[in-house]
This record gives C-alpha cells, sequence and structure tokens, in this order.
C-alpha cells in the first residue's frame, strides 16, 4: 500500500515545480519551494516503513534474546526527515523575509516588475 | 474597540484563548523537551512549541506587549549560547579520549529514567533551548515586520457650537493684531 | 590528541567561533576581528598539518563519530574521511577564507551589523570545510544547505546595493530546487542500498546501476550541477557575485563552487564509479563546452565590473567540467590543476575589484578610467590576474589550460570522435576571448584617462594589499614550479580518485573491496616532456626587455596633452572632427564592439534568456534536470 505515499509523493514535487516554474507572484513561488520540500519529505519517510513492523524501539539485549519480535520499521528516514523539515523551514523563512524587503523596496511582489538585474 | 494606555486592545475572546493557552503550551512545550528521550519528541519539537508562545501574546495583546515581554537581545544571545553548549558537549567526547560526540557516561541510570541516556539528554536540552529562543527571536522580528497597529484616532467632534464661535474670534483677533503690526512696521 | 580528530576540530572551531562572534561580538570591533583570525589560523593550521600524513605518505584519515563502529559490514554511524582529494580541496579552501577573512577586516569596516557579517562568514567557511572532508552522503547535504544560507545571506547583506534583494531571492529559489533534487536522490540512493557512507556506497554500486540508482544518479548529478553552476544553471552565479559584499564574492568565486565540483568529481568518479560509460563522458563535456562558450560571450557585452568577472568564472567552472568529464587521468589532473589556479586568479582578481570599489566607490566600466596613476601596485597585481586567467605564461592559468587542452586532444585521437577535436579548438576560441575581454576591462579601468572625480584616490589599506600581493605570489609560484604542484597535490589526488580500494578498505575493514569487485588501475605520474616553463620564461623576459625598449625609445613623440588655446588651430581639426572635448577616453565598451556588432543575433537571444525574471530561470532549470534524467536513461540501462 506504500504506492499510493510514492505517487502522492511524485504529485507533490510535481506540483511544486509547475508552481515555481510558472506562477509570478513572488510569494506563490515561495510556497512552491515549500510544496516541493514536502514532496520530498514524504518520500523519505515512506521509504522506512516494513510492514507489519513495530516501532523502533528496544534494548539491545531483547534483540539478541530474540525476546521481542525483531521486526521494526527503519528509524534512520526519520533522522532524515526531521532534519530535512527544519531545513525547509528556515529556506521558507529567509525566501518570506527576503520577498517582504522587496516589497518595501521594489513596491511589487510581480516577478515581472522585480528584474533590475538582468542581462 | 476600548483604549488602555494608548494601546489598541484586542478581540475579548482572543485574549481571553490566547490567555488560557499560554501556559498550557509553555508547559506542555517544555515537558516534550525534558522528557525527550522517554517518550516522542525531544529538543526541535519541544522548541517550536515553547516559542509558539510568542504567537500566542501577539494574537491577545499587540505588539507592543510582545516588544515589551521577550527582549529580543536576550533571546539572540541565548540561542548563540544554546548552540555553543551543544558544540561544547560533542568536544566532551574528545576531551575524554574517544571521538567527536561520544556518549562518555552513558551508564549512569536505568532504561526509561528521566537522566539515563548520558551526553544525548544535555545535548537534547540544549538544542531545545537554542531552538526555543531561535524561533522566538525569528517569531519576533516578522512580527515586528508587519503593519504596527494603527494609532488611536482622535476622539470626534465633541466641542459644542458656544467653543466653536470662541475660538474663531480669537483667532480673528489674533490675525487682526498680526496685520497691524506689519502696517506699522 | 592525535592527527584524527584534527578535521572535525577545523570544522567545529569554525563553528564555535560564528557562535561566539554572536554573543561577544555585536558591538566591539576588536574581539570580533581577534575570534576571527584566531579561527581562521587555528583551523588553516589544523589542515595543514595533514599534509605529512594524507598527501606525502598516502594514508586516509578515516574517524567514526561517536566511535559507532560498522557493524556485520553495515556502516551505522557518521563517517568522515580525508583522503587527498579531500584534503587538495581542503587546501583550496582554507587558503581563500583565510585570505579573505583578513581582507574584509580592512573592507568591511564602515558596514554596519558587522557582528552578523562575521557569524555568517564563519558559518560559510565551516559548512564548506565540512562539506570536503565528511564521508557521509546525507552530512554532504547538511552542510550544503548551510552554505545556502550563508552565501543567500551575504549575498543580501548590503540592502541599499542595486538589486542585492533581488538578486539574493533568486539564488535561494534556484538553489533550493537544486538541493531538493538532491535531497530526493539520496532518499532513493538509501532506499536502494540501505546505507548513507560514501565508501560503503562505491563497494556496493561497483556490481552495476539499476534503474533506481540511475534515476538517483541523475538527480544528484542535476542537484550538484546546480551548485557548480552550469549552463542552464548559471544565472543567479551572475547576479549574485556582483551585488554581494566583495570580500564574500571572493568566497563565493574561489569556495562555493569548487564545493560544487568537488560533489561531481566524488560521486562520479568514487561513488557510482560511472565515469567509464561514454554517453556521460559525452554529456559532462557537452555541458562544460557550453558554460565556457556561454559565460565568456555575455562577458564581452557587461557594464559592469563584478558582472563580468562573475561570468568569466562561470566559464572557467566551465573548463573543469570539461575537463573532469573527459574521463582520463590527463584530462582529470588539468581539471583539478585549472580547479585550484581559478581560485587563486579569481579571488585575486575579485580582491582588486573590491579595492577599486572602495577607493573609488563605483564599479561601472564606463564611469572609471585611468586609475593606474594613482593606485600602481593594484594595478600591477590585477595585470597579473588577467594574464593568468587568460593563459598567458608564466602564470598558473598557462599550465593548466595547456594540460586540459592536451588531453582534450588525446582523447579526439584515442576515441576517433570528432566531437573532441570541436571541444579542443572551442578551448582555444575562449581563451582567446578571455584575453579580449580583459584587454577591455584594464582599458576601461586602470588605462586612459583619469577622470577629476578619481583625482584623490589612493591606495589601499595595507590589510587590503596583503592578500592582494600573496595571492599574486602564489599564481606565479604555481605556474613556475608546477612539476612540483603535480608531483605532490595533483597526481595523489587523481590517484585517489581513480582508486578507490584504499578509500572503501579504510572506512569499512580491510577486504571488503576485494570482496565486492573493486580493483586498482594504476596511475602514472604525468610527464611535461615536451614543453620547459623555464624556456617560455626566458622568452618572456627577452620580449619584456624589447618592448621596453621600443617603448623608451619612441617617448619623444608621443601623445602629449595640448594647451589651451591649441585646440582651436585647425591642423589638429582632423582629430577632434570640430569638437573641442579635452576628456576623450576611448572607453571599455567601445573596444570590440564590431564583434558584437556582428554578433547581434546571438546576443539578442541570451538578452532575451537572461531577461531577470526568476520564473525564466526556474524554466530553464527545470527542462536542463529533465533533459539530464531523460538521457541518463537511455543510456546508463
Amino acid at each position: 500500500m506504500m504506492i499510493v505515499n510514492y505517487i502522492a509523493s511524485f504529485v507533490l514535487i510535481a506540483l511544486g515545480l509547475y508552481t515555481v516554474c510558472t506562477k509570478k507572484n513572488l510569494i506563490k513561488i515561495v510556497l512552491g519551494m515549500g510544496l516541493i520540500d514536502y514532496g520530498v519529505n514524504l518520500l523519505i519517510v515512506s521509504f522506512g516503513f516494513n510492514e507489519g513492523g513495530t516501532a523502533p524501539i528496544y534494548q539491545l539485549s531483547d534483540l539478541l534474546n530474540g525476546v521481542a519480535s525483531g521486526y521494526f520499521v527503519d528509524p534512520v528516514p526519520q533522522a532524515l526527515t526531521l532534519t530535512s523539515i527544519v531545513i525547509g523551514a528556515c529556506v521558507e523563512a529567509m525566501a518570506l523575509s527576503l520577498v517582504i524587503m522587496i516589497y518595501r523596496k521594489y513596491r511589487s511582489v510581480n516577478a515581472d516588475e522585480v528584474r533590475r538585474l538582468r542581462g | 474597540m476600548k483604549f488602555k494606555d494608548g494601546i489598541k486592545e484586542k478581540n475579548i475572546i482572543v485574549k481571553c484563548g490566547a490567555d488560557k493557552f499560554l501556559p498550557f503550551a509553555i508547559t506542555f512545550g517544555l515537558y516534550v523537551i525534558l522528557f525527550g528521550t522517554v517518550s516522542p519528541g525531544g529538543g526541535f519539537q519541544g522548541g517550536v512549541i515553547v516559542a509558539s508562545a510568542a504567537i500566542m501574546i501577539y494574537l491577545g495583546y499587540g505588539f507592543h506587549i510582545v516588544s515589551r515581554a521577550l527582549r529580543s537581545e536576550t533571546l539572540r544571545v541565548g540561542e548563540a549560547l544554546g548552540a555553543s553548549l551543544y558544540v561544547f558537549l560533542g568536544l566532551l567526547g574528545i576531551i575524554g579520549g574517544a571521538n567527536f560526540c561520544r556518549n562518555i557516561f552513558f551508564d549512569n541510570g536505568e532504561v526509561g529514567d528521566l537522566i539515563s541516556a548520558g551526553t544525548i539528554t544535555y545535548m537534547s536540552y540544549a538544542v531545545g533551548f537554542k531552538v526555543l529562543t531561535g524561533v522566538g527571536f525569528l517569531l519576533l522580528l516578522l512580527l515586528g515586520i508587519l503593519a504596527p497597529d494603527p494609532e488611536p484616532a482622535k476622539p470626534a467632534a465633541t466641542e459644542t457650537k458656544e467653543q466653536i464661535e470662541v475660538k474663531e474670534t480669537l483667532n480673528e483677533t489674533l490675525h487682526t493684531e498680526q496685520k497691524e503690526k506689519e502696517a506699522v512696521s | 590528541m592525535n592527527i584524527q580528530n584534527f578535521p572535525v576540530l577545523a570544522v567545529m572551531l569554525l563553528f564555535l567561533s560564528a557562535f561566539l562572534v554572536e554573543i561577544f561580538g555585536s558591538k566591539i570591533a576588536a574581539i570580533r576581528n581577534f575570534i576571527t583570525i584566531v579561527a581562521v589560523t587555528v583551523s588553516a593550521a589544523l589542515i595543514f598539518a595533514l599534509i605529512p600524513a594524507v598527501l606525502i605518505k598516502g594514508e586516509v584519515i578515516s574517524y567514526w563519530m561517536g566511535n559507532w563502529e560498522p557493524v556485520a559490514g553495515y556502516a551505522i554511524g557518521i563517517g568522515y574521511e580525508v583522503d587527498a582529494l579531500s584534503l587538495f580541496f581542503a587546501l583550496l579552501v582554507v587558503c581563500t577564507f583565510w585570505l579573505s577573512a583578513v581582507y574584509s577586516i580592512s573592507y568591511m569596516k564602515d558596514d554596519h551589523h558587522l557582528g552578523h557579517y562575521y557569524t555568517l562568514f564563519l558559518m560559510l567557511s565551516g559548512s564548506v570545510l565540512g562539506l570536503v572532508l565528511t564521508g557521509d552522503i546525507f552530512n554532504m547535504f547538511v552542510m550544503i544547505e548551510i552554505m545556502t544560507f550563508a552565501s543567500v545571506a551575504l549575498t543580501a547583506f548590503r540592502n541599499g546595493t542595486e538589486g542585492a534583494l533581488e538578486g539574493a531571492f533568486k539564488y535561494l529559489v534556484i538553489g533550493s530546487i537544486g538541493s531538493s533534487l538532491n535531497l530526493a536522490g539520496i532518499a532513493l540512493l538509501y532506499a536502494e542500498c540501505h546505507t548513507l557512507n560514501m565508501a560503503q556506497l562505491s563497494a556496493i554500486l561497483s556490481g552495476g546501476l539499476s534503474p533506481t540508482t540511475v534515476m538517483a544518479f541523475a538527480l544528484i548529478v542535476a542537484g550538484f550541477g546546480v551548485k557548480s553552476y552550469m549552463v542552464p544553471f548559471h544565472t543567479p552565479a551572475a547576479d549574485s557575485y556582483a551585488v554581494a559584499p566583495t570580500a564574500a564574492s571572493m568566497v563565493f568565486s574561489g569556495m562555493v563552487n569548487k564545493a560544487g565540483v568537488y560533489g561531481m568529481i566524488r560521486m562520479v568518479y568514487i561513488v557510482f564509479r560511472a565515469m567509464d560509460a561514454s554517453a556521460l563522458q559525452m554529456l559532462l563535456v557537452i555541458f562544460g563546452t557550453l558554460t565556457m562558450f556561454v559565460g565568456v560571450t555575455m562577458a564581452l557585452a557587461q557594464h559592469e565590473f563584478k558582472r563580468l568577472l562573475a561570468y568569466h568564472s562561470i566559464s572557467q567552472i566551465g573548463y573543469v567540467i570539461m575537463a573532469v568529464g573527459l574521463g582520463s587521468t590527463l584530462g582529470l589532473t588539468g581539471g583539478l590543476f585549472h580547479a585550484m589556479n581559478h581560485t587563486l586568479f579569481k579571488g585575486l582578481l575579485f580582491l582588486t575589484a573590491g579595492a577599486v570599489l572602495k577607493q573609488a566607490g563605483t564599479t561601472n566600466l564606463d564611469a572609471l578610467g585611468g586609475l593606474s596613476k594613482r593606485m600602481p601596485r593594484t594595478t600591477l597585481y590585477f595585470l597579473a590576474g588577467a594574464a593568468a586567467i587568460s593563459g598567458i605564461p608564466p602564470f598558473n592559468g598557462f599550465a593548466s589550460k595547456w594540460i586540459i587542452y592536451q588531453a582534450a586532444y588525446t582523447k579526439a585521437v584515442e576515441s576517433g570522435n570528432f566531437l573532441y577535436v570541436i571541444v579542443t579548438v572551442a578551448g582555444l576560441i575562449v581563451s582567446v576571448m578571455t584575453l579580449a575581454s580583459f584587454i577591455k576591462v584594464t582599458q576601461a579601468v586602470f588605462f586612459g584617462q583619469l577622470r577629476e572625480e578619481h583625482a584623490h584616490v589612493q591606495e589601499p589599506p595595507f590589510l587590503m594589499r596583503l592578500p592582494m600581493f600573496l595571492m599574486a605570489l602564489l599564481c606565479s609560484a604555481a605556474g613556475l614550479f608546477y612539476p612540483l604542484v603535480n608531483r605532490y597535490l595533483l597526481h595523489p589526488a587523481v590517484d585517489a580518485t581513480v582508486n578507490v580500494t584504499n578509500y572503501i578498505d579504510k572506512m569499512m575493514g580491510d577486504g571488503y573491496a576485494a570482496a565486492a569487485g573493486v580493483t586498482n588501475i594504476p596511475v602514472q605520474e604525468v610527464q611535461f616532456s615536451f614543453w620547459d616553463p623555464l624556456l617560455w620564461l626566458v622568452l618572456f623576459v627577452v620580449v619584456f626587455v624589447a618592448a621596453a625598449v621600443v617603448i623608451m625609445a619612441g617617448k619623444g613623440s608621443r601623445g602629449r596633452v595640448l594647451e589651451e588655446g591649441a585646440v582651436a588651430d585647425p591642423k589638429y581639426a582632423t582629430f577632434f572632427s570640430g569638437e573641442q572635448e579635452l576628456y576623450s577616453q576611448v572607453g571599455g565598451s567601445d573596444l570590440f564592439w564590431g564583434f558584437k556588432k556582428n554578433w547581434k543575433a546571438y546576443y539578442r537571444v541570451m538578452d532575451k534568456l537572461h531577461s531577470g525574471i526568476v520564473t525564466d530561470y526556474t524554466n530553464m532549470a527545470v527542462i536542463a534536470v529533465g533533459v539530464i534524467v531523460i538521457v541518463m536513461f537511455i543510456f546508463l540501462i
């Protein structure tokens, strides 16, 4: 059933790329960047799933003695996703503060008018 | 909308909601940070929950109270302190003879206790403190950029007609006096 | 404190000092400068202390964080691994940020919020150093993200500069797309191989590539391509180098795009080991040639000093990517040597641009002129840098470009493919156009007539001249003593790139590489038999002396300034066309106008592509990523 997760994640990444490439409002472009990040996070978390596995909280003695069922989901993608969520939040915060300063200076958030550096 | 010391007071429902939720947010956030090794959560998650207190104070009371309650200099220095503490705890491993970030007193408690994971617990607290102050500072900056609350409007014309007439006659006499002075000089 | 701890200590010291500057250094300049200089010097010393072990004796330093050794043949911890390739790039990084720190103490003296500047600068240095020293693929991703944040914030640092915020925003959008695709590739790689350690990945992937790993490879190459500013991704580089403060621009052009090149070499040669596929070679060579060409033709049309230098930076990185993509050890030697030289001479050029900006107040090429009369030493350093980038002996640009041409032509002869002949010819033409562009800049900024408003500029202060002098010295030394450079720096690095057995064994235990089927290829040292730099130096000195003699002899009849009333004399009418201007500078933009006029159609297309709208840039980037993915899928399965 993980195929649903994978399809959803690729749809999110595709929608995010579409938003970044076609929308002209700078805030929409920032939202598109966020969508790409969320799609990639969903992809990473979905890779760690094992069917029928439990939460990965065990003691080493349990695993060695075979007391626990010994079949758990992978904890590494969870750690990767946490780091990636933090990074995504920081990117959005920085991008939005840049958009606020651009609005103060250029009096517009349309990408067609924010183009003093060209050529 | 009432005016209290010249600061606009927000809607009563939002203010009451902020009053009731604020201590809950801070306590719950601190719980998530402190019990990071025995329950889901940890440094980053708890820190963000506590930092949402800044938004709650803003929603209930407006920007002036928030900037008086949370001072940005303290938050900025606190963030850097938390980060340095984290790196220092990592360097303890090298001082202890092993590699970086080595858990050098990892067997000082039972599994399931609060202080049981060695260096990892303290690193988690340092990260929680850093995120708390860092995200709070970030929110304070972003809230400061938003449009400030408008000034309290001047009271509507409550002067009576007699007062207006008196004012006008006074103005006229002033004008005539000035013209006479100019004519003389 | 044994030598194994030094890489981690060097990186963590930079991060710790960034936080200390934030706490203590926001008000008092002396504390801030002290912490910065101590941190960069100690970091540099720690990295230099690794040279005897890694480069000369050929060891590999492997370090597991928290002592988490591999269990049952699987890596479970984060590993730092320093082999000769990493140390080569780490030396470049360390030299760049040391020189930039010394320069920025004096250059940024008049700015506000300097505590934030030094914090960002130290975080940037620490993250690039961590990127080249790490042995874990996700740690590399996190370091890339820290590098992106610090670069964006440094680009937007001077809010008042025209276009600073806009350049930072475009850089953030395109850099973030690249990083997200990189992360998607890393996730796919983890799903297939269940490990994040680069040594173990290299052993697992040496058995061949499955469709998942081909997609991961394409996304990771695209991600690192965005970081190293290959052609459709090069647009934010031009904007951000121009508007950042110059000390930061030098760090960007010296370290940040080298990080992208290092990542690409590490992925393609060591982790995926796919360099034998001729389709991949052709892809990298085509992208490299396109980058070279677009960079230099756009540079010829610029009117602003730092934007012109930024386009040249893009073009030189095209040389490096083309040389790396050739797939032979000669090409790899040329590519690495050119990367090192690019850091040195481009850093020098940016530092002189900063000196001009600080002293004269503008970098507009149409508003400057004749500064060599007031700033002679800066002019001398600039000429050294310009000669190095154009490939004039005896500077270092000549040596590395010669090796690249040789490698491309040898590849053309060996493979019989006509494309490589075109690539060699393109390299030569681009080098000539680089020389033309620098003649234009020299004339526009340093030679010619001095304007009245610049009549009082002085030489920059000592702390700004010292890094320029050191870099010019390193440029000439690398050019004159390049056999030494080859034996001690380049040959170990190339050897470490092509042979990964040592890399894998040191991390995962002996015998792991042999069990996975990885074999060694002996690498011979590159011979420079048929041209000798000393002869070229003698030739250069003879030509210089002859030119000086000719100039001195003709001094009497050179142009002299006319007196006030002489302009009305009819015998001078042909020179002034009837107009009486006392100021007649041949501007930099007036040179090569014939070239620009003949290529009008090309420049019209280029102007429309570089329109300044951020959505156009992202369209180009996404189309390029799509092309890379499709090409990889067609040819590598």
